[in-house]
């Protein structure tokens, strides 16, 4: 039903762009794509301002979503570009300040929380690579499914699979899963 | 339905899977006027967008307006020092001021009607 009803939203946008609209569809979603931002980076704020981003790029590219997979689904592969984007952006800033000789206030977007705040969850993020994270995040935080993750990252369902895998077998061996399960 | 079925299929969790779901649990984030700052930003997007060529027009056509004018008289000068004989013929091959001033007009309203359907 909800699906239907974005589709609905994303014509009358594409139509006829009704910023209203999109304002529905900013609502409905933000939680979700501010949610996988948070655990991709690790920094309530940056996230924000990536969601923002991600929000206005979706607005741009809005007449290039087919509608045959999730509307959900698609704005997390652009909050996951737009994440990259960031973050190599970040590095050149960084190369740039270190020719210069200032390297301390180098902002690499980097999966980084502060002491005090750091979870188990934080902990079993911080081993696994950017993609793996992404994926983690959208199967068990967002729900949703191998083909919509597959859709979203352009990748088979059988690779999204063993992503998944690979990113339970870094977590367990890095942190005893079963003790940590007991106790 | 279908797609409920393969979820369940594939969501077959092992202890491990619940342990990720329930740490990856959190409350939803409330929007607090995250959606109107960038409805805001968009809507602001598009009025520069809107606003743009017509006024990149009426700049360029200010600052174009006097020295197309000064060639224009200067083209007509030079037409009345030619002689009598060869200016018939000059003038029947270049275009009068008032067709210039009509394609540019022309091109003026195709210009504004497409981007008014671009938007």
């Amino acid at each position: 039903m909800t699906a239907c009803e974005d589709s609905q939203l994303v014509a009358r946008v594409v139509s006829g762009q009704d910023t209203d609209a999109f304002g529905e569809l900013i609502r409905r979603h933000q939680s979700h794509v501010r949610n996988f931002l948070r655990k991709l980076t690790g920094d309530y704020t940056a996230a924000d301002d990536l969601a923002q981003d991600c929000f206005i790029h979706a607005w741009d590219k809005l007449q290039t979503f087919s509608g045959r997979g999730s509307f959900i689904g698609w704005l997390l592969k652009i909050a996951y570009t737009t994440f990259l984007q960031s973050k190599r952006k970040s590095k050149r800033y960084g190369e740039i300040l270190d020719q210069v000789g200032h390297a301390n206030e180098v902002d690499d977007r980097n999966y980084t929380v502060q002491p005090d705040e750091v979870g188990d969850l934080d902990r079993f993020l911080a081993v696994l690579t950017d993609e793996e994270r992404a994926i983690m995040v959208m199967s068990y935080a967002c729900g949703l499914s191998h083909r919509e993750i597959g859709e979203s990252m352009a990748m088979p369902v059988g690779t999204v699979k063993s992503v998944i895998f690979r990113g339970k077998e870094k977590i367990r061996t890095s942190f005893d899963i079963k003790d940590h399960q007991h106790g | 339905m279908t797609s409920k079925i393969i979820n369940m299929a594939e969501r077959i969790k092992d202890e491990q899977d619940r342990l990720l779901e329930s740490m990856f649990e959190s409350a939803p984030i409330a929007d607090n006027g995250f959606s109107k700052q960038i409805v805001k930003r968009i809507r602001r997007k598009l009025w520069i967008r809107r606003i743009t060529l017509p006024a990149a027009v009426l700049i360029g056509g200010l600052v174009a307006f006097q020295p197309v004018v000064g060639l224009l008289k200067g083209v007509y000068q030079v037409l009345a020092s030619m002689p009598i004989d060869l200016v018939p013929s000059l003038e029947s091959s270049l275009p009068s001021l008032q067709l210039i001033v009509t394609g540019a007009l022309i091109l003026f309203v195709v210009m504004f009607s497409l981007n008014m359907i671009e938007d």
